[in-house]
């Protein structure tokens, strides 16, 4: 993708260069359009089509170039996870809540990464527990990023009593213990893929909504805005037009933030055997093999303790650098103020 | 002014107030009660299963089957007495409980945020003084790595590589079992050794942002002013940077180790479990495991009011510290 991109990128230059002078200017100005202007010149002698999915092509991978090397590395990382997630009935195969094997094989050409005491494919469990992760990562992070941020945005642009409550709201909940908390609750709801959702979201939602809520009070403010409204645009319109693009990018970036946080938290929980026993996320993996007896002392903890241990760290790493790299893209301040 | 520090009094109380509700209706509505899993973990041990007869008779021994509504009058009543009810689990006082575990968790929490904050600041004003050099950035993206793992997953890398792996450190516990010390001296060094992971585990995870905040501070503060004077009185270059940068610099670290602490008693659940260290983190885990309502209750308050304040403390230090600030 980035290749066929930079061949075109080449191409263009040398075009722009070979006629000079207004050319040249052009580029100068925008690159983007000048690109798309030939994309539709092509087009029009193919389909029409293209042109909209090279400029998208285009804009990811701008995008993408855009990021630090680590950066780069976190999206490759996620990427790969996310495939290890959608295709792990291809990559696997065994299925990870069967028993295959014997009890706690070494790994080995039957079972890649060897099994655990039950004689269950440790390889296929890593695979699946993927899909959970990931999972709990995203249904937390999207409802309590979009939906806090809907309820930020909506108590910004209202004011009054209904900001005066929410703010209050949001204040005693970012200000409990969240993780004691988590524990209790879970432990009082039962364990359910679901009930870790819902706790998650009732502790994470705070935050984005915060932030939405100091966003859309200084946007509000904004000679643009009031325009639009003394030419009549109906608040609905005004939210959806005006103010919600606005404060989407920050939204996106405080959503990967909470979404390796919903990770975390969801791993605690099954670490400390809260989780859905059901599932196999690789909480309860860790859960599992430190709490089989005395495994310290055996070489077990090596194929069974390690694998899901990685794969953890290796997750939330990707996450961090994307959204580190996020955060200094939408606010080239930000990166001096942190002093990267 | 004065009316600013109330109402941050008073968001403290009414936190308190919906973490008592909630930390008394959420295990009255847990599933199960607590004398239909009287069982043990351990195998080998006889597990107990009660008539109905018994189970009603226990409801009521521990006053289970009045009305909620009452049931959170004397909880309240009892609160302000200190009495924090009977653990049905261990069978005794939950001050008790807690009194027998608190230490061990206090001991690895202080012990870490010391630890976290001397080591965060020295590491930074490192920073700041090679600054954009080769050991800076270093430092930099391999300390920012590192916050990235949970302080749990960093707990089980620990114990793998230095008491699984090189065997140097033990798997579990505060102290050794059945030691019999010669002297107070030698007891403190089994507890510093039992301790020393935890404790290490803590202080790596909140490392980073004491590092940062001192590397940032320094590098704001050394563009003011004051030090460009302070150099050009040709003082020398230590004097600057501890007198007059390093001093500035400072505040914000020490509302940093305020909030470190309460993040910290959070975190320690976890990582207590890692090591099967006996503070309240292991305790409440067994607690909850067990359903033992009281002590939930009881270790959730003394985590959470620990938090609290030491957020408020925070707050009225910081004051003290920095006048410029209206708090």
């Amino acid at each position: 993708m980035m290749k066929g991109i930079d061949t075109f990128g080449k191409a263009n230059e040398i075009e722009a260069f070979g006629k000079a002078g207004i050319f040249s200017f052009i580029r100068a100005l925008n690159h983007t359009i000048i690109f798309n202007k030939i994309i539709t010149k092509i087009s029009n002698f193919k389909l029409v089509s293209v042109s909209g999915l090279f400029s998208k092509f285009e804009k990811i991978a701008k995008f993408f170039s855009s990021f630090s090397l680590e950066g780069k590395i976190g999206v490759l990382g996620l990427f790969c996870i996310f495939s290890l997630a959608i295709f792990a009935p291809l990559l696997t195969t065994y299925p990870p809540q069967k028993i295959t094997g014997n009890s706690l094989e070494p790994p080995g050409p039957e079972h890649i990464l060897g099994t655990d005491e039950l004689g269950m494919d440790i390889w296929a469990q890593i695979c699946y527990g993927a899909r959970m992760s990931l999972t709990i990562g995203l249904a937390v992070a999207f409802i309590a990023g979009f939906g806090g941020g809907a309820l930020g945005i909506l108590a910004g642009y209202k004011g009054g009593y209904i900001d005066q409550g929410l703010m209050r709201i949001i204040d005693i909940i970012m200000a409990l213990p969240s993780f004691p908390l988590l524990i209790v609750i879970s432990a009082f709801l039962g364990p359910s893929i679901l009930n870790v959702v819902l706790i998650l979201v009732l502790f994470s939602w705070a935050k984005p909504a915060r932030i939405a809520r100091s966003q859309t009070l200084s946007l509000k403010q904004n000679p643009y805005i009031l325009a639009a409204k003394n030419y009549g645009a109906k608040p609905f319109y005004l939210l959806r037009r005006h103010i919600f693009p606005e404060v989407l990018p920050v939204l996106f970036v405080l959503v990967i933030g909470i979404s390796s946080h919903a990770i975390i938290a969801e791993t605690g929980l099954a670490f400390l055997g809260l989780g859905d026993p059901t599932s196999k996320s690789w909480g309860m993996m860790l859960n599992h093999a430190t709490g089989f007896r005395s495994i310290y002392f055996t070489p077990y903890w090596k194929w069974w303790l390690l694998p899901p241990l990685f794969m953890l760290i290796f997750l939330l790493l990707s996450l961090a650098f994307i959204s580190r790299d996020m955060e200094s893209i939408l606010d080239p301040k930000l990166k001096l103020k942190k002093g990267f | 002014m004065e009316r600013e520090s109330n109402s941050c009094t008073c968001r403290l109380f009414l936190t308190l107030f919906v973490l008592l509700a909630i930390n008394f209706f959420l295990p009255r509505m847990m599933p199960g009660d607590p004398f239909s899993t009287t069982s043990a973990d351990e195998a080998g041990e006889e597990i107990i299963v009660m008539t109905e007869e018994q189970r009603l008779y226990y409801m009521h021994y521990y006053g289970l089957d009045n009305p909620l509504p009452e049931q959170f009058l004397m909880y309240m009543h009892n609160l302000i007495k200190g009495d924090l009810g009977r653990s049905i689990y261990y069978k005794m006082p939950v001050k008790e409980v807690i009194k027998l575990h608190l230490p061990w968790t206090m001991l690895i929490v202080v012990g870490a945020s010391l630890i976290s904050t001397s080591l965060g600041v020295g590491l930074g004003t490192l920073s700041a003084k090679n600054r954009k050099k080769g050991r800076d950035r270093i430092l930099m993206s391999f300390l920012i790595a590192f916050a990235e793992i949970p302080s749990f997953l960093l707990g089980l890398i620990l114990l793998l590589i230095f008491s699984v792996y090189l065997r140097l450190f033990p798997l579990a516990g505060a102290l050794t079992p059945f030691a019999d010390y010669s002297g107070p001296a030698k007891q403190l060094l089994d507890i510093l050794y039992h301790a020393f992971l935890p404790v290490l585990t803590l202080s790596l995870a909140q490392l980073t942002g004491v590092y940062l905040l001192t590397r940032n501070t320094l590098i704001t503060v050394t563009t003011k002013d004051y030090i460009r004077t302070a150099k050009a009185k040709g003082l020398g270059e230590k004097l600057v940077w501890n007198r007059h940068a390093l001093r500035n610099a400072l505040l914000p670290v020490v509302t940093r180790t305020g909030f470190m602490i309460g993040i910290m008693m959070g975190g320690v659940v976890l990582v207590e479990t890692v090591f099967a260290y006996p503070g309240i983190g292991l305790t409440l885990r067994s607690a909850v495991v067990a359903r033992d309502y009281p002590l939930i209750q009881g270790i959730l308050l003394v985590i959470a009011i620990s938090i609290l304040l030491c957020n408020l403390l925070v707050d009225k230090i910081y004051g003290k510290l920095d006048p410029r600030v209206v708090i």
